[in-house]
């Protein structure tokens, strides 16, 4: 394909991009996982910088609560029941024809991550939940791809963009001594699930979201056209109600660590070590999902009975929970284990029992 | 964990199975073959000597009529699509007889079938309890009846069928009597002779204390000859290679490719274990512990039981219900804080649970085995106690 760069103009009139620039993006594929809040934002940005080929996946339709913050969207594509990622590839062909756009309606996960981002150039992270951001963190790592993590709830916001440290240490990043400590470095684990907040239990405000991701698409930008001095190597933490802006030193942490993931190179979330696996019960509208949570670990079902309050009937006693939630207009009834098992009721497909999970119980 | 799975597959096995495995694969773990070198030649003659015991445990005529399956489902499909694919499409529709209790490894392939028009299918209800009546069996024979296709024991209920009595009745009638001895294999007392059987189905992985991906189906001699059946599967049969289909020959016109030999061998050690400890007294301990868990729960109203009081008339399985949950979920809790393993749902029989007035959800299946104690049942009574309020 060929390009006109003069719609580039002001972004190459940027020393550090330039038409150099400009043509590196143009040359790029880009893995969007996720296009919600934070993958639709990535997805425009990116998308209207020119980088040649997004591939943007998302298992989800697109939902009316979801238009408060999720911006490639809007109320026809609500009606017409259209797949996040279809929408998405639809819009922004009509914004720049010039770049090729993938859309793939699929749940990201251990199977289909190193199928996804072989070829690609930086993997930016739009997900809802940390086992899948661990799934990319060794995809990031064993194919040694660049991984730009973000996530955001309420009014707070991380982002961490990680160069990592590659097989053979000879990626342009490592030569320019600029390698970065992945995810697992920071973060062992995946938090159990039911720990911490989600968007749909916690709420979210659109601005915490839209700016954590223009941080990413910035650091893939610098990444994509090899700014590697430029690129952030602090975890960056912003609340933007109290104002409340923090950025981690975290370069020890691979030089102090044993890290499974980049050090050890053993891909234990590629290889399903820690992955929930979902099964339909036979002759049921139900689908049950097996989480493996740590040695002997129990979720505590008071804290999670108090943030499901509100969405719905929550009963619990010591052996299970149950919560009667209403989701997009439809019924769900979710009834969890203190193991992290979880019986989604309303539905046979597993990526609806996936969402469900991922968007009140978290993970 | 304890483990009340065993309608699913028996676990533990017996002890020398594993160790019999170990052995085959460390020293006689090669391709079978009757005229190849002294290690083909030493597996083979493995095979043929497990061959020899089951058709020994189960009253056959003769061992080469046992055939090796890779489990209960393949040795079915083999049997009842060689048939009805083979010698009786010829034109006229075959009426098959079936029943109720039928696990989908029955059920399925002949409901497809029927549904393809290849045969007219009948299932014949069962009573209260799960018992099949002989006469309705007998009832529901007509001219072109050639074959009943039923289990021995319900997977679900436990219920031990009449097989006696119906096989008698086949035989008066000239039909084929199709038995699947999933859940009896290895615990009741079968007798091809005795029994009338014409074509006997069974796993290696269950009662008969084998790995999976063991199973066996005997074909009699009131059975057409091999060649007018469909083969299952057609390739290498170790001998016989001139010919330019499968030879007609039992066992080999229906075992093409490389047998499950570490299986078979693991197979092997679980019929003896089982000939060694007395069949009818392990039936007796299983049944032991069913009458406990009976005895216990059928008179609390928080429970539900399903089939009949009398544990002498079931194998070791039993469902049940509780008050105020759902199957699947008594299945999770039981597993995630009791570390006991039960099976929710369907049990891979719909007709039945429809019959129960369980279906959809289904029941929760219980069903010790034979390294199954007292104790361990006293433990899972006290869970559902507690899981009840």
């Amino acid at each position: 394909m060929s390009h006109n760069l003069d719609r580039y103009h002001r972004q190459m009139l940027l020393p550090a991009i330039g038409e150099a620039g400009q043509k590196k993006l143009l040359n790029s594929k880009v893995l969007v996982l996720g296009c919600g809040a934070l993958g639709t934002v990535i997805a425009n940005m990116l998308g209207r910088a020119g980088v040649g080929h997004l591939v943007i996946v998302d298992r989800d339709f697109i939902e009316m609560t979801n238009l408060q913050r999720q911006v490639l969207f809007d109320e026809d594509d609500v009606r017409d029941g259209i797949p996040k990622a279809e929408a998405a590839k639809q819009k922004l062909a009509k914004i720049n024809s010039q770049i090729k756009i993938t859309a793939v309606v699929d749940d990201v996960n251990h199977t289909n991550i190193e199928k996804l981002a072989q070829g690609c150039d930086v993997i930016v992270d739009g997900v809802d939940n940390f086992e899948t951001r661990f799934i990319a963190n060794d995809a990031a790592v064993k194919l040694g791809i660049p991984y730009v993590y973000g996530g955001a709830v309420g009014t707070v916001g991380m982002t961490y963009a990680i160069l990592p440290h590659t097989e053979f240490g000879n990626s342009a990043w490592e030569q320019a001594g600029r390698a970065t400590p992945c995810l697992r470095c920071i973060f062992e684990q995946a938090p159990p699930p039911g720990m911490n907040p989600t968007c749909d239990t916690a709420g979210v405000l659109g601005p915490a979201v839209s700016i954590i991701s223009n941080f990413q698409v910035t650091e893939t930008i610098k990444i994509l056209t090899g700014n590697w001095d430029a690129v952030r190597d602090r975890l960056l933490s912003i609340d933007i109600w109290d104002n409340d802006i923090r950025q981690f030193k975290v370069a020890r942490a691979y030089d102090v660590g044993e890290c499974t993931c980049c050090k050890k190179r053993d891909f234990e979330f590629i290889d399903g070590k820690f992955s929930s696996s979902t099964t339909t019960l036979c002759g049921r509208n139900a689908v049950q999902m097996t989480q493996k949570l740590g040695n002997g670990e129990k979720l505590n079902f008071n804290d999670i009975a108090k943030r499901l309050e509100a969405h719905g009937t929550v009963k619990a006693n010591k052996f299970m929970l149950r919560a009667e939630i209403v989701d997009n207009g439809e019924p769900y009834e979710l009834t969890l284990f203190t193991d992290g098992r979880a019986i989604v009721k309303g539905t046979k497909i597993a990526n609806v029992a996936k969402s469900i999970y991922a968007k009140y119980i978290g993970g | 964990m304890i483990y009340f799975d065993n309608a699913a597959t028996s676990f533990p096995k017996a002890p020398t199975v594993q160790k019999t495995m170990v052995k085959f694969l460390e020293e006689d773990a090669a391709n079978p073959g009757r005229a190849g070198h002294r290690m083909a030649v030493r597996a083979e003659e493995m095979i043929d000597a497990v061959r020899l015991k089951l058709t020994r445990l189960f009253e056959g005529v003769s061992h080469e009529r046992m055939i090796f399956t890779l489990n209960g489902t393949d040795a079915l499909n083999m049997g009842i699509k060689g048939l009805i694919q083979g010698v009786w499409d010829n034109g006229t529709t075959p009426h098959i007889i079936t029943t109720v209790l039928e696990h989908n490894s029955v059920s399925r392939p002949l409901q497809a079938m029927a549904d393809r028009k290849s045969i007219e299918l009948t299932r014949v209800d069962c009573d209260d309890q799960g018992f099949v009546d002989p006469a309705s069996i007998h009832a529901a024979i007509k001219p072109n009846t050639r074959m009943v296709v039923m289990t021995h024991c319900s997977n679900v209920l436990g219920t031990i069928q009449d097989i006696t009595a119906i096989g008698q009745i086949t035989r008066e009638h000239e039909l084929l009597f199709f038995v699947d001895a999933a859940q009896t294999a290895g615990v009741v007392q079968i007798s091809i002779k005795k029994m009338n059987i014409d074509l006997l189905a069974f796993p290696g992985h269950k009662s008969l204390l084998g790995p999976t991906g063991t199973g066996g189906l005997y074909v009699g001699e009131r059975c057409p000859e091999p060649q007018q059946m469909n083969p299952w599967r057609e390739g290498g049969t170790g001998g016989d290679s001139a010919t330019p289909t499968q030879p007609n020959l039992f066992p080999y016109y229906f075992e093409g490719g490389t047998p499950n030999t570490v299986g078979i061998a693991g197979l092997g050690a679980g019929i003896d274990w089982v000939l060694e400890h007395d069949m009818a007294s392990t039936l007796a301990h299983e049944q032991m512990l069913v009458q406990t868990l009976i005895d216990r729960l059928a008179d609390d109203e928080r429970f539900t039981l399903y089939g009949p009081r009398d544990a002498s008339k079931r194998v070791g399985t039993v469902v049940l219900n509780v008050e105020g949950y759902e199957p699947s979920d008594v299945g999770s809790i039981l597993d995630d804080s009791f570390e006991i393993a039960v099976r929710p749902g369907l049990h891979c029989a719909p007709y039945i649970h429809r019959r129960l007035g369980t279906f959809p959800a289904g029941s929760v299946r219980v069903s010790p085995g034979a390294f199954n104690t007292l104790e361990e049942m006293n433990t899972l009574l006290s869970a559902l106690d507690e899981i009840a309020g």
